[in-house]
């Protein structure tokens, strides 16, 4: 039995959606065909990127692996007007392992003792 | 079978004693350091003598003392009673500011609901509204700042949760969240670099230049600028630095870093 | 409190006022009121400004009444304050003390009194006694000055006993019997141990959700028209007590008839899509089946790429031969993503436990099979008392932002567990258990254990379910155990050890074990006892006299790798009616240590409900074990199987046997099959819920470990022969956990077993 489960994440093409927003159409356009971009440049919002991802989990227990990648950046040039596609697949990925350090933060951490006594407080007695 | 509590509220003795000598009393009790107790004289004065000037001015030591003692909740229902009842009193910013402090004490870790923070900022918003040029709102708006830095602290945590899991489009997001509402907290450099780290990670190099160029011009000496200079400059072609053995790495696996 | 609007009739249009004075304020100071009042001396104001300063000035509610008056150029502002609560008091009350209902009602001492609190703080203690049970309560809010405006609010409360649900009765039900319904519903006849539980007493909210119970159940056993006409509860004023009838129309019992997939997505061929439902033309009709059978097609068309992918049924139904006729109609639906996932309510539990039972991520398509999905695997995590999922609208159209809202139950149990076999007599055990330990979802248990012939349990494990970022519940358990010398042995044991564990689930029903263990056992025999030469090879004694002359004392290491296969489709763990459990085990010992064999152990049961009117279940055992070494002293006698009851019921103990002392063995190999009949048992014991069962048991143990088998002078007496029994029992499901009593008469056995006719064991042995 086959128990690998795929699944599709972010950005879904619509059909024949690359072809209506050529270079050239409007940034209304490709709102319209493609729909929000799921993220935009992060200096100026001049650029849309549409990111879909393919992932399958062989067992109910693995961690879902990336099969397939597609990066769609719509540039557009200063008048709104689409400029050029670019599309990056799975490929073009980096390998590399994230930074582990992280920016320390404050706020009162659950002690132990904390949830023992929290938790035993309001504990229902079930007899076995 | 009658009841035993049908007088009871008759048994119910009003301490005859004078607001002053309660007041002094429960002055005595605190400034002893034994918050709970004074507490209760304080409220015990306002209960008898509501009428009085001490009233007004136990209501605010109550205040105080209920938070001295870790009663939080309490300490915002006095203190709130005395900023409805005495708005414009020379003890109201002060009693704000016990309200909102008592919050911010609550704050728990960024891992869970961040709502006694965004509680705690209100409150210190309020006092900085109501109380413009009260001593409080130095403090106050320091306390925001803190107050910040947990909820960026929070969106970063779920940020990396994605970026861990290689879900590039919610970290990415998340990260913006905390570069464009959240620029005057800690974790601003950190989200940057997390960004760069995004759009490496899916071969968009120019993208992560420019945000790795923001970082770089924002925070030139951050460690976190050097660490996107060095991912930039290899090209992710060699690793990072190794983050540990397979058994640091399952050890994280038990403490949920790993998750 | 009615603020009064005296104005004289010139002021209609624009007035002004040079001064504003406070009439009647005690407590409050004047400034603080003016602050509320929105005409400014010297400016002009209308009608609109006074109507807004009484607004503003009623909303603090201080006041009990205010009224606005203009006397030549003075605004008058006379006020009456509401009175200060010196102490709240509730007289009359029994069953609910005082300390409760004061954190019920929100007025308390030193709060100012408002006409509206009392009245909404009356009906919190109403409704806190109705969630007690008791509606036929009454209470009184009385105050009482006590001078300087202040008073004392006094409820007099008339509680009166628990309405309770004296008779359940069920009309126009033919396909089931009322027994089977009243097993379906929460609400419970009030019978002789009522006492112990709540849900015996009546309580609409139960009611309504008994009706929806009763429909679910039978709209998945084919009843597709099924419908409560009505649920009604009448009170018996005299006694106190309700007696509910539910009226229902069952109609027909209807099969599938021919199933289709009418899908609109072009590149998709809808006959590949047929294997994963589980409505089969010819079944009897079963909603929770189309539920399912919704959820694997939309999961299985998403994964061909359309995620916006919308399943709808329609059923339609042909009278003639009570079929409906099924299709699925697949099309794609709104196209929206999912902006964010803000979850709220998580004072306890870390934000990522919750976020990683959702499949899809922020940025992903909406698919709100998905979100049904998490939504289950939040509620199974047993840490939340609700899940609530709600969508709004994020930062553009096509942007839905998920709301998970979760208000969280204590996941922390202190239990004290009374156990009782006839085997191993009364054993006591205290546990404490932590199934979301520091909000992390992980699960700890600390467990002490005792029984009266000096058996010590101690227990400690701890499990991540997400070990590593997966499925994968890794954890580590230890324990240490004594067991006295009781009659059959007259050794004692000190067990000490630790057990790593991993478990993977393969499909949501079979799931694969895998752990390494560590036992450090030692055991004893004191100086002055006679025991059965194995048991005297195994405390190291030189030589075989008895009585013994000295104490002897052996430790022995057993480290062992063992693999699980765990499948497992049962549908209640306490009263088991229908599916499959399946446990193979093997365990290797021999990484190191003195043990060295290879055991393998297989469990398996299966589960029918042959009718659901006499609620009569079927289930079959069949049990198998071997142990073996590569080399022979490898093996010890604790090392072999023991078994008794658990094998063939009748027998305290059976298989190879010392023949002189009578000591109980071991054996390397068994099997046993097991038959029974288990039913409700009507009329007298309905309201107990005791359940009747017959049963036959046959099985064999045989062959004692090797290193026994050649101990020199040791007659043993071991055959390969079945043992067998028939006989009943009575099941009863108490609120103290499953009891259980058997009768078994044996019909085969060696001279040398030791039966047990009658034996009695509580807890569900799985």
């Amino acid at each position: 039995c086959n128990t690998t489960e795929v699944r599709n994440h972010g950005f879904i093409m619509p059909d024949s959606g690359l072809e209506q927003v050529p270079v050239g159409s409007s940034k209304n356009q490709v709102l319209i065909v493609l729909g929000t971009p799921q993220t935009t440049a992060t200096l100026d919002n001049e650029v849309f990127y549409y990111i879909s991802q393919r992932s399958e989990q062989t067992f109910a227990f693995s961690r879902p692996e990336i099969t397939d990648q597609r990066v769609l950046a719509v540039y557009f040039d200063e008048n709104e007007l689409v400029a050029r596609i670019a599309d990056y697949g799975l490929q073009d990925g980096v390998i590399f392992d994230f930074v582990s350090e992280t920016t320390p933060t404050g706020g009162a951490d659950l002690t132990f003792i904390g949830q023992i006594l929290g938790g035993l407080g309001s504990a229902p007695t079930s007899v076995f | 079978c009658a009841s035993t509590e049908a007088d009871d509220f008759a048994d119910f003795v009003d301490d005859t004693r004078p607001p002053a000598v309660m007041f002094n009393e429960a002055l005595a009790t605190m400034e002893r350091g034994d918050y709970r107790a004074a507490a209760e004289q304080f409220d015990e004065l306002e209960q008898v003598h509501p009428y009085s000037e001490y009233a007004k001015r136990s209501l605010v030591l109550g205040a105080f003392s209920h938070f001295s003692s870790g009663r939080y909740p309490e300490a915002v229902n006095a203190g709130r009673r005395y900023v409805t009842l005495h708005p414009s009193g020379e003890d109201a910013a002060y009693a704000q500011f016990i309200v909102a402090q008592s919050y911010y004490n609550q704050i728990p870790d960024v891992n869970r609901d961040q709502e006694q923070t965004a509680r705690a900022i209100n409150a210190f918003r309020d006092l900085i509204r109501r109380y413009p040029d009260s001593e409080y709102v130095g403090p106050a708006q320091e306390q925001i700042r803190f107050a910040n830095d947990q909820l960026a602290g929070s969106e970063m945590r779920v940020g990396r949760y994605y970026l861990d899991r290689r879900n590039y489009v919610a970290s990415i997001n998340r990260f913006r969240v905390v570069i464009e509402e959240y620029q005057t907290t800690r974790h601003v450099e950190e989200a940057l670099h997390r960004v760069v780290e995004n759009y490496m990670s899916m071969g968009v190099v120019d993208e992560a230049q420019t945000a790795a160029a923001v970082l770089g011009h924002n925070f030139p000496d951050s460690e976190w600028y050097q660490r996107s200079y060095r991912l930039l400059q290899s090209g992710g072609l060699e690793p990072q630095e190794n983050s540990g053995s397979w058994i640091s790495r399952a050890f994280a696996g038990f403490t949920g870093q790993g998750s | 409190g009615n603020g009064t609007l005296s104005l004289t009739p010139t002021a209609a249009q624009a007035a002004t006022v040079s001064s504003i004075q406070v009439e009647g304020n005690r407590r409050i100071e004047s400034s603080t009121i003016i602050s509320y009042v929105t005409v400014i001396p010297g400016r002009n104001f209308g009608a609109r400004d006074l109507n807004e300063s009484l607004q503003s000035l009623f909303a603090t509610g201080l006041f009990a009444d205010v009224s606005l008056e203009r006397r030549g150029n003075v605004l008058l502002v006379q006020v009456v304050e509401n009175p200060v609560v010196r102490q709240v008091v509730f007289e009359g009350n029994r069953r609910i003390d005082d300390s409760a209902l004061s954190t019920v009602v929100q007025l308390e001492p030193r709060r100012v009194l408002t006409e509206s609190a009392v009245q909404s703080d009356t009906q919190r203690i109403l409704e806190a006694y109705r969630r007690n049970g008791r509606f036929a309560a009454r209470v009184e809010p009385k105050l009482i000055e006590v001078g300087d405006n202040r008073v004392d609010l006094v409820y007099e409360i008339e509680e009166d006993e628990r309405s309770g649900v004296s008779r359940i009765t069920f009309i126009g039900n033919q396909a089931f019997s009322d027994g089977k319904l009243r097993d379906t519903i929460t609400t419970e006849q009030s019978g002789l141990l009522s006492f112990l539980s709540s849900a015996d007493v009546y309580d609409p909210d139960r009611l309504d959700a008994d009706r929806e119970r009763l429909r679910r159940f039978y709209l998945s056993e084919g009843y597709a028209d099924f419908r409560v006409v009505s649920a009604v509860a009448e009170l018996d004023r005299e006694q106190n007590v309700f007696f509910i009838t539910f009226t229902v129309d069952e109609g027909p019992r209807y099969q599938f008839g021919n199933v289709e997939i009418d899908s609109t997505l072009r590149e998709l061929d809808p006959e590949d899509l047929y294997s994963v439902l589980e409505t089969r033309p010819g079944d009897t009709y079963d909603a929770t089946a189309v539920d399912r059978s919704i959820e694997a097609l939309t999961i299985e068309v998403s994964s061909y790429g359309y995620a916006f992918v919308q399943v709808r049924p329609r059923g339609d139904r042909n009278a003639a031969d009570n079929t409906i006729d099924l299709t699925y109609f697949v099309d794609e639906g709104v196209r929206a993503y999912v902006e964010r996932i803000d979850i709220s309510g998580n004072t306890r539990t870390r934000d990522y436990v919750i976020r990683r039972e959702f499949d899809f991520a922020e940025g992903d398509a909406f698919n709100r099979v998905l979100v049904d999905r998490a939504q289950r695997r939040l509620e199974a995590l047993g840490f939340f008392e609700r899940v609530r999922i709600t969508t709004s609208q994020g930062s553009a159209s096509d942007r839905i932002v998920l709301n998970v809202q979760v208000v969280e139950q204590s996941t922390g149990d202190f239990s004290f567990g009374v156990g009782y076999s006839t085997t191993s007599g009364v054993t006591l055990e205290l546990s404490v258990t932590e199934r979301n330990f520091l909000g992390r979802g992980q699960y700890v248990r600390a467990a002490v254990g005792g029984g009266l012939d000096e058996n010590r349990t101690f227990d400690f494990s701890f499990t991540e379910p997400y070990f590593l970022g997966r499925r994968l519940a890794a954890g580590f358990d230890l324990y240490r155990r004594e067991s006295g010398d009781s009659d059959d042995n007259a050794y004692t044991t000190i067990a000490t050890g630790g057990a790593l564990r991993i478990v993977a689930p393969i499909t949501n029903d079979l799931n694969f074990g895998l752990s390494y263990g560590l036992d450090v056992s030692e055991y004893d025999l004191d100086a002055g006892s006679s025991a059965s030469r194995a048991v005297l090879q195994l405390v190291g004694a030189p030589d075989f006299t008895t009585p013994t002359a000295a104490n002897y004392s052996n430790e022995r290491v057993t480290s062992s790798l063992t693999w699980t296969l765990v499948y497992d489709t049962i549908d209640n763990r306490t009263t088991p009616r229908d599916g499959y459990f399946a446990r193979l085990r093997q365990t290797v010992a021999g990484l190191g240590g003195d043990a060295e064999y290879v055991q393998t152990t297989l469990d398996a049961r299966a589960f029918r409900t042959l009718s659901t009117d006499l609620d009569l279940v079927a289930s079959v055992r069949v049990q198998a074990g071997n142990v073996w070494s590569w080399d022979e002293d490898g093996l010890l006698i604790v090392d072999g199987f023991f078994k008794g009851a658990d094998l063939v019921r009748g027998f305290d103990s059976l298989g190879p046997r010392d023949a002189n002392t009578l000591d109980a063995l071991g054996g390397t190999t068994y099997a046993g099959i097991s038959g029974e009949l288990n039913f409700a048992l009507p009329y007298i014991t309905e309201a107990i819920g005791i359940r009747g069962a017959v049963f036959a048991d046959a099985g064999t143990l045989f062959d004692p470990v090797g290193s026994v088998d050649n101990i020199a002078g040791l007659t043993v007496n071991d055959d390969n022969s079945i043992r067998a029994s028939v006989g009943a029992s009575l099941i009863w499901n108490s609120p103290f956990g499953p009891l259980r009593a058997d009768y078994a008469h044996v019909l085969a056995s060696e001279t040398y077993d030791r039966e047990e006719a009658f034996r009695f064991s509580a807890g569900a042995r799985f």
